[in-house]
């Protein structure tokens, strides 16, 4: 009986070698191991046996079945890994083989740079307000102490809708309509769409895009102005730029500066793009005339404020190296496509 | 405002070269817009004298020997026609570089050695009228005497630097050399040399040579006349002319010259009157009557109101005050007697006379800017010294000046602690009075209060701060440290529109669509191509009063002609594909404001053509953007606007108002915008969109038991929309449907013409049970016995 134990046990071990797949291993433990299988046979005709030699050969049977058990576990484990290793093979694709992309859409450039400035102006605390296109001359200029008869009212530089009312020049309008709406602390930044009676060509257009800052408080001065207007170039165009100050002139802010920010091109060494002053001028700014804050309603002996207008179109031509201003309202989705 | 350096030397210091100069020019506020310099590249020509000068045989040249100062004479070919012994002309060397390029050389003219090269007065760029009497093709030939061998850019003035000055436009009083000058010597810190003089008279009486009268002060504030006998018209000196050309003036004449280069030193606008001309002696300054008319020197008949002025002699008018003379008191080479006249005209009405009658000329625009008053009396005296230096005629003792309401000078007081504080620069009051002084102003400092007069010409002066800008600018920007805000904090944020039109454009950023942005105007002829009924209000937009032109005349009350034109560009550019969006505002005149403005709605319009693109796709975006706002509520009716595919257009209804319009653009349409293929459009009000927005509210908690899934599909009439379908299923289902999802149409097979059949997906799900299957079968039936009340809806 030892004998065919040991005949069945050297049997399956070695047809466990032969075998390749785990259907064939499972058939195979059934033979061997199974409720119907030889040793389950073998342990049935124990009885056979005399008393005295049933125990230690039951006790061989067991210990041949665990044995054997284990080693089928091992190729089963062996098979599968075999047979996942295949799948995988089998699996393989060109990861290579070009698929069309998800479309991504995009802003337009200036309302990137929009984006840009209103993250810079909130985190300084500015709230964003937008006003109306449509404006009254009386918040459009004269508030803005540029008097009937000025110049800049005239019909070749404005765009009337009747003799009150404008397509506003400026966003300067909202700093008159928020004056007057409100107390000090004023904090406020309004970008919008701004007109001129300019023909279209590569650097004028008749609209263009501004963004307007206004701060109204206590002890306000040029170094505040100047310490917000550095904060926000460095932000929008990186740590390693400057800005300087010009002397200017605008009806509404006295002094008044115009803002010039180091050439992105040739980093201030002076090159074409900068006509070699090293400088790009980007915006007009100054501090809030006292006759205007007056007529706004706020107390110019109490308070003092600064003010500044910022072109975001020029802006983000310079950003997006776009030549001509007129791709800004082309809408040829070729360029547009480019941005993200 | 073009002036050479040389003239401004004249009257300032300048230590430092130009462009220093022109650096710290910029820095204290007088922008300089470029610096020319007209012998920048001529090097190598010199004065020579020749010596020698022989025709060469069948040729129209001459062999020439020049002496330029070197041991041996030059030996030179020379083409032109006046070439003769004796004269003293420029030489250029061997190896000089004339303008344009051109370089000179040693060589071979028809086998003569030719060592160098004798210039004309055009080969050196030198304005002809400089130097009148040498012809165009001739050689320049000087009269005076110069050593030979001397760089001729000193003499011919080609060493000068011209500055083109930007004056900014409350500072007229810089309109000028002098004015220049001032500005310089305040900003070097040097000192500023006036003029100065007196009128060298030589008898006679002014009042018994002429008479003037001034009807109207307000138009003329100050009218000032000086009158000179024996006129010797010639032509100008040398150096007038050059300071003439270099601003840019052609030199005509002494006195004419003489009344420019007054303008150019003082900046007033003069005029020279042949007073022989002038009928009656006399002239009148007026407002023109209603209708009144004139023949300009240009030879135009102009007509005039009452708001123009006019310069008028005993008979009538002659010229228009401040813009332009009279033909017939013109200078000419007989001129005999000259008055001249320095006045001062509103800006105003000279502003406004200059463009009713479309003239603008150098002494109208300097009007228009302003020019004061007060110098009237200088310029004209100083013209005065000129005709005495010129010996151009000789001046009449006594002259005329109409000024009967002197502008008062006022003074302002202002803080220096306050100055400082504004400029956020501490500056010493010292030094605040040390520059204000430099700038001409008189200054009091007592305490704190600096008391200040500003110099009569500086009308801009009014307040403190603009005191603290003259100190801070001169005392130099760059000076102003960097703070941040201080004080009471504010609350930051952005504004709820922005909030909604950020979210909105990344959900379309998403989906692929591009952001464009076109003009808030249009032509009323893009709208008329949408083919809308008579009637439409949008056929009758807010109107430009002063368009550019009739393609930008009329404001926009639907953003939809500008993305159809924008389509078309992309399709006719070969971009087989694109999904663009516009977020802009549309105006509406009938709609106004408390304050009587048009409103204005924020519309966006989403335009989309391609292989992808259909209906159903430019629906689903404009339904993912009332989504992304919590707006679930809205029917789909197949409705809409005319400009859209009969079949193929929808509005989304929100509590009766129409918030998405949408559809396939319509063959017509596509025709009149040029579009190749077909392209869908929607727009919606943004403004709805806002007032509709839900906010996100607290989560439903998950689901706590099992839901059921059952398909359902129903064999309808093809006539039938699937909305409504819809939309029964929910109601019918009641409270225990969870969802009900369109999965598929199916047409033809064994189905019966004109029928197509619909397939749904539903969910059941109970809040508190797990549902039964009566509960499921119950619910399913009545959902069936619904359809196919209302719908004729058959169980496939």
């Amino acid at each position: 009986m030892l004998e065919t134990l040991n005949k069945i046990r050297t049997q399956v071990v070695s047809d466990l070698e032969t075998v390749q797949s785990t259907a064939e291993l499972e058939a195979l433990q059934v033979k061997a191991l199974g409720k119907k299988g030889e040793l389950t046979a073998l342990l049935k005709s124990l009885g056979k046996l005399p008393q005295e030699e049933r125990p230690a050969m039951g006790a061989a049977i067991n210990e041949a079945r665990k044995a054997l058990q284990e080693r089928i576990d091992l190729r089963a484990q062996e098979l599968k890994r075999k047979e996942r290793d295949e799948a995988l093979r089998r699996e393989a694709i060109d990861v290579t083989e070009p698929r069309k992309l998800p479309e991504i859409g995009t802003a337009h450039p200036i309302t990137i740079v929009m984006n840009e400035m209103i993250e810079c102006f909130t985190g300084m605390g500015f709230e964003v307000l937008q006003g109306s296109e449509v404006e009254l001359e009386y918040y459009n200029f004269e508030l803005m102490n540029i008097p009937k008869n000025h110049p800049a009212r005239d019909a070749q530089d404005t765009l009337y809708i009747d003799d009150n009312i404008v397509l506003r020049t400026h966003t300067s309008p909202m700093q008159a309509r928020v004056m007057l709406a409100r107390k000090p602390p004023i904090r406020i930044v309004c970008p919008g769409r701004v007109y001129r009676a300019d023909e279209l060509d590569a650097s004028h257009s008749p609209v263009f895009h501004q963004m307007e800052g206004l701060v109204v408080d206590e002890h306000i001065s040029m170094a505040d102005l100047r310490g917000t207007l550095d904060a926000f170039a460095k932000h929008i165009y990186g740590a390693d730029v400057n800005i300087r100050f010009r002397p200017s002139f605008f009806p509404f802010t006295e002094p008044s500066a115009e803002v010039d920010l180091t050439c992105s091109n040739c980093k201030g060494t002076g090159c074409k793009v900068c006509k070699g002053t090293g400088w790009i001028e980007i915006l007009g700014s100054g501090m809030v005339n006292p006759k205007v804050l007056d007529m706004c309603g706020i107390d110019s002996q109490k308070y003092s404020g600064f003010a500044f207008g910022i072109g975001l179109d020029r802006i983000a031509m310079g950003r997006f190296a776009i030549p001509d201003m007129r791709l800004l309202f082309e809408g040829d989705a070729r360029l547009l496509s480019q941005l993200r | 405002m073009k002036l050479p350096l040389s003239m401004l030397r004249d009257y300032v210091e300048i230590p430092i070269a130009a462009e220093a100069y022109a650096q710290r020019m910029i820095m204290t506020g007088t922008a300089v817009e470029s610096i020319e310099r007209p012998g920048e590249e001529i090097q190598n020509v010199v004065i020579g004298r020749v010596l020698t000068c022989e025709k060469v045989e069948g040729t129209h040249l001459t062999q020439c020997t020049v002496d330029v100062g070197q041991e041996n004479p030059l030996h030179i070919v020379c083409g032109a026609p006046n070439a003769a012994a004796g004269i003293l002309v420029p030489v250029a060397l061997d190896g000089a570089t004339l303008p344009g390029g051109q370089t000179v050389k040693k060589g071979k003219l028809r086998g003569m050695a030719s060592e160098g090269m004798l210039c004309s007065a055009a080969e050196l760029g030198i304005p002809q009228e400089l130097y009148p009497s040498t012809g165009e093709a001739g050689l320049l030939i000087f009269n005076e005497e110069y050593p030979v061998g001397m760089d001729i850019k000193p003499i011919v003035g080609l060493d000068d630097a011209i500055i083109d000055f930007e004056i900014l436009a409350n500072r007229p009083d810089c309109m000028c050399a002098l004015g220049i000058a001032r500005e310089s010597a305040a900003a070097l810190n040097t000192n500023f040399l006036a003029p100065s003089g007196r009128v060298k008279e030589s008898g006679g009486d002014i009042h018994k040579e002429v008479k003037v009268s001034v009807l109207d002060p307000d138009l003329c504030p100050r009218y000032t006349a000086r009158v000179i006998k024996n006129v010797r018209i010639a032509p100008s000196p040398k150096w007038l002319r050059k300071y003439l050309t270099g601003a840019g003036l052609r030199p005509i004449n002494n006195i004419v010259d003489i009344t420019n280069f007054v303008m150019i030193e003082y900046g007033h606008p003069m005029h020279a009157f042949d007073l022989s001309k002038v009928r009656g002696r006399e002239i009148i300054v007026r407002r023109a009557k209603d209708g009144e008319t004139l023949t300009t020197l240009d030879d135009v008949e102009r007509t005039f109101t009452s708001s123009d002025l006019l310069i008028c002699d005993a008979e009538g008018a002659t010229g228009i005050g401040g813009v332009m003379g009279g033909e017939e008191s013109e200078i000419t080479e007989s001129t005999k007697e000259v008055m001249f006249e320095c006045a001062s005209f509103n800006r105003t009405s000279i502003r406004l006379t200059s463009r009713s009658q479309g003239m603008r000329t150098d002494a109208s625009a300097r009007f228009e800017r302003g020019v004061s008053p007060h110098t009237t009396m200088d310029a004209v005296n100083r013209a005065c010294m000129l005709v005495d230096m010129l010996d151009a005629g000789d001046v009449v003792n006594g002259c005329i000046d109409i000024y009967p309401n002197p502008v008062e000078i006022k003074s302002v007081a202002a803080s220096v602690r306050r100055i400082s504080e504004r400029s956020g620069v501490d500056i010493p009051a010292a030094t605040m009075v040390e520059i204000l002084e430099k700038l001409q102003f008189t200054v009091k400092l007592k305490g704190d209060t600096l008391t200040v007069t500003a110099p009569p010409f500086r009308s801009d002066i009014e307040t403190e701060a603009d005191v603290c800008e003259e100190v801070l600018r001169i005392y130099g920007f760059e000076h102003i440290g960097c703070t941040r805000l201080r004080g009471e904090s504010t609350q930051g944020g952005i504004s709820a529109q922005l909030k909604l039109t950020g979210k909105i454009a990344g959900i379309l950023h998403g989906m692929g669509y591009m952001e464009i942005m076109k003009f808030s105007f249009l032509s009323i002829h893009e709208i008329e191509k949408l083919g809308l009924p008579e009637g439409d209000l949008r056929l009758d937009p807010l109107r430009i009063q002063n368009p550019l032109g009739e393609d930008s005349s009329v404001m926009r009350p639907t953003l939809a002609p500008d993305m159809l034109k924008t389509l078309s560009f992309n399709m006719s550019h070969g971009t087989a594909a694109a999904k663009l969006y516009e977020i802009a505002t549309v105006y509406d005149k009938r709609r106004v404001t408390d304050e009587g403005l048009p409103t204005e709605t924020q519309t966006l319009c989403l335009g989309a053509y391609g292989e992808d693109v259909d209906f159903y796709a430019v629906r689903s975006a404009a339904e993912a953007v009332l989504k992304s706002q919590g707006i679930d509520d809205y029917t789909i009716e197949k409705c809409g606007e005319p400009y859209l595919h009969p079949g193929r257009r929808a509005v989304l209804n929100k509590d009766g108002q129409d918030i998405v319009k949408l559809g396939e653009v319509h063959p017509d349409v596509r025709d009149a915008f040029d579009m190749p293929g077909r392209a869908v459009i929607a727009e919606i009000d943004l403004a709805l969109v806002g007032k509709a927005a839900k906010p996100m509210g607290p989560l439903k908690p998950l689901p706590r038991f099992p839901g059921v899934a059952r398909d359902l599909a129903l064999v309808i009439d093809e006539s039938i929309a699937v909305g409504p379908l819809t939309t029964a299923i929910r109601k019918a289902g009641g409270e225990l449907l969870e969802t009900v999802e369109m999965f598929d149409v199916y047409r033809g097979g064994q189905l019966e013409q004109g029928k197509k059949s619909v397939a749904f997906s539903l969910t059941f799900r109970a809040p508190d049970r797990t549902l039964t299957e009566p509960d499921v079968a119950k619910a399913m039936e009545k959902i069936q016995r619904s359809c196919a009340y209302q719908f004729g809806a058959v169980i496939r």
